[in-house]
């Protein structure tokens, strides 16, 4: 154990004696964040909200119904698409890969009527049809649901029943940086531990220091399990960077819990991993860091990082279910600003076993020795 | 002979091999060599690139595996107690390279650490005489200074035995008498050394024993005085600044001579030692001006010559 200290202070140093180094790390996606905030800050984001209305009387919409959609309307966190009331609304969510969709059934004027005159004895109740695995749905859920309760309580306290179009709502909005920052913060893990392990991988072989380490009693695993720990606290430097930024300059508020700082220490195992198998193709260093960039490049701009998912093409989309970044970066903004646990932690127990796989493989082939 | 594993104490002899080889798909790198080397005496290798130095003394340091043959070091068995030797021994790989950014003293503090061992720090930078460099990051040390870290470096868990790949390799002459010092100092310690090299010279004057190795064989090994004497027949005798009818003139008692326009220096290669008499006679008859005469004794870079039947030199440069 006491040589895998020895090797993290060694590369802790050399990490604080090379400044350029410190500048990809932190400087870069500093640079990122200020120039995309101050851009793109203005305007909070507006989400896609798909409402099948099934509750029509004569063809329009009953009172409660329209209530309701108006309210929603009305909070500009969306832009309100009406689906025909004939269809059926799943299969129509499915067919038109909707990411969500929310369903007002028939009757629901009815029970929203006993709902108010018995005090809630009956509910009025409307469906939400998402799809999982997006990460917009959850967000549309959260602000419908906010929207729903605050509707609820502003009822049954009893006072303004029929103030509701006055209801100023003021849900939880989500801003660009607020989608912006957990996915740099998912991406510097990437580029760090990537780069790191590629370069190193291919350098120390090429310059003969995985040669002379192997001539000490310095074990494989050992240095493999420093240089993991290595990449793991400088993805935490660039996560603490960030949150400060994002904290201090754009007023974010995140949650830093076990899951996410979980997240970024499995998402770094797991390229740093990748970045193991990658060196073991290449010849030398520039072709290393070159291969380091195919690798990178694409996922920082597929995975949604820079962009939503939903607002880019269907076939990119398909690509960014295929790329572990797409996880990291959802799971993050599940876990730091949109407080949905159970996507958190399922992202992250995805990331977990891929990091666990890829640094058994990346560690089982890397060689020091020449055969 | 027997191998007391494990218990190395009281054996005369610090390496065994026996019969060697070592393959590279077709290439036969290492072909069934065997030698010893003794405790405390400096054994070197001596053959031009791509002889398979390299290749022989990592099998020894287990960074690589042998094809077929036996070895051991300091009475261990190579293919079975790796820690053992590598805890026991220290070795400067050919082209020393470590982490860039880690000063002298860091470094020699860094391997230390991974030997879990305590070495007096300063004692080993004032051995290799960096101290006014402890504190220069590696990157900004010369090549002669990174080379005697490294010796520093291999030094760190106080080895019985050390292993020099090419210790003086790409230095300029300055740095190779003080490499060359240095590796005497570790004698006189009373450590056993096995180095390689492809300079005769460092060879001549270092080593207690030389193995000449060429093609993956060993073509000769012995003390550097007896292998000159047995094969190192001819002494030169060079005759500075002359013209080239010398030549001619020599050649005319049956001996040969090869004139170097660059140098305008005649070289002689005598068989006996009445020759240089003969030349100096002959000579005396014309008016051929000479500048200066020089006699040379044979050196290792004719032993290999005569061994091999090409220069050291030669196949350097081809490289
Ligand atoms: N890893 C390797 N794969 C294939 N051939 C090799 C390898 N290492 C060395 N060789 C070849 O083996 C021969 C001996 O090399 P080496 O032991 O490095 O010689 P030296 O150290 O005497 O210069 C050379 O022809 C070299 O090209
Ligand atoms: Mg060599």
């Amino acid at each position: 154990m006491s040589h895998v200290v020895i090797d993290l202070k060694a590369s802790l140093k050399t990490f604080w004696r090379d400044k350029s180094t410190i500048f990809w790390t932190l400087a870069f996606p500093t640079i990122l964040i200020l120039l995309f905030g101050a851009i793109f800050s203005q305007s909070s984001m507006r989400y896609d909200l798909y409402v099948q209305n099934q509750d029509l009387t004569d063809g329009k919409a009953t009172y409660w119904s329209d209530s309701l959609i108006t309210v929603l309307n009305s909070t500009n966190a969306f832009n309100i698409h009406m689906v025909d009331a004939s269809v059926n609304g799943t299969d129509y969510a499915l067919a038109n890969r909707l990411s969500s969709m929310l369903i007002v059934p028939s009757g629901f004027n009815t029970s929203a009527n006993i709902a108010l005159y018995t005090h809630g004895a009956v509910t009025a109740n409307v469906t939400f049809v998402y799809d999982q695995s997006t990460s917009s749905a959850p967000v549309v859920q959260s602000i419908v649901m906010s929207i729903i309760d605050k509707l609820n309580f502003e009822l049954s306290k009893g006072v303004e029943y029929f103030s509701i179009q006055d209801l100023t709502i003021a849900p939880k909005r989500f801003g660009f940086i607020d989608f912006f920052i957990p996915g740099v913060i998912g991406m510097t893990a990437m580029t760090t531990s990537i780069f790191t392990s590629v370069s190193i991988s291919a350098r120390f072989k090429q310059n003969g220091i995985f040669h002379k380490l192997a001539t000490t009693p310095l074990k494989r695993y050992e240095w493999i399990l420093s240089r993991t720990i290595y990449n793991v606290l400088i993805s935490y430097l660039g996560m603490a960077v960030m949150m400060l930024m994002g904290m201090a300059i754009f007023g974010m508020k995140m949650t830093l819990d076990a899951v996410s700082l979980l997240m970024v220490a499995m998402a770094s195992l797991m390229f740093t991993g990748l970045g193991m198998i990658i060196a073991r193709f290449v010849k030398d260093p520039d072709g290393a860091d070159a291969a380091a960039n195919v690798v990178t490049f694409p996922m920082m701009f597929l995975s949604g990082t820079f962009f939503q998912l939903s607002q880019m093409p269907q076939f990119l989309q398909t690509i960014a279910q295929v790329l572990p970044l797409t996880y990291v970066s959802e799971g993050l903004r599940a876990a730091m600003i949109f407080g949905q646990a159970q996507q958190a932690i399922l992202n992250t127990a995805l990331i977990t076993a891929l990091g666990i796989a890829s640094i058994i493989v990346g560690s089982l082939i890397t060689k020091w020795e020449e055969d | 002979m027997r191998h007391y594993e494990g218990i190395s104490l009281g054996n005369s002899i610090a390496i065994e091999v026996q019969e060697l080889t070592k393959r590279y798909g077709e290439l036969i790198a290492v072909n069934g060599i065997s030698f010893t080397v003794n405790r405390g005496e400096i054994f070197a290798f001596l053959g031009p690139n791509g002889a398979g130095k390299t290749t022989t003394v990592e099998i020894l340091e287990c960074l690589r595996r042998p094809t077929s043959g036996k070895a051991y070091v300091l009475g261990f068995d190579i293919t079975k107690h790796q820690p053992e030797i590598k805890k026991r021994t220290g070795v400067l790989p050919q082209d020393f390279y470590t982490y860039e950014r880690l000063t002298v003293k860091e470094t020699i503090q860094y391997y230390a650490g991974m030997f879990d061992s305590r070495p007096d720090v300063d004692e080993l930078i004032r051995l290799v005489d960096l101290e006014d460099k402890k504190n220069v990051l590696f990157r900004n040390l010369s090549g002669g200074l990174k080379q005697r870290l490294g010796i520093a470096v291999a030094l760190v868990n106080d080895p019985e035995l050390v292993f020099l790949d090419e210790p003086s390799s790409g230095l300029d002459p300055k740095a190779r008498h003080g490499v060359w010092h240095l590796i005497d100092g570790l004698h006189k310690k009373g450590k056993t050394v096995f180095l390689t090299t492809h300079y005769m010279e460092e060879a001549e004057i270092l080593a207690d024993r030389v193995g000449i190795i060429h093609n993956g064989r060993i073509v000769a090994l012995d003390s550097p005085e007896r292998l000159i004497s047995e094969h190192g027949k001819r002494n030169l005798l060079i005759l500075k600044k002359t013209s080239p009818k010398a030549v001619p003139n020599i050649e005319k008692l049956g001996i040969k001579a090869n004139y170097d326009k660059t140098t305008s220096d005649v070289t002689v290669h005598l068989n006996h030692a009445v020759a240089v008499s003969e030349i100096l006679h002959t000579l005396s008859n014309t008016d051929i001006p000479f500048g200066e005469l020089q006699l040379k004794r044979s050196s290792l870079e004719d032993v290999f010559l005569n061994l091999t039947g090409v220069s050291l030199g030669e196949e350097e440069s081809g490289i």
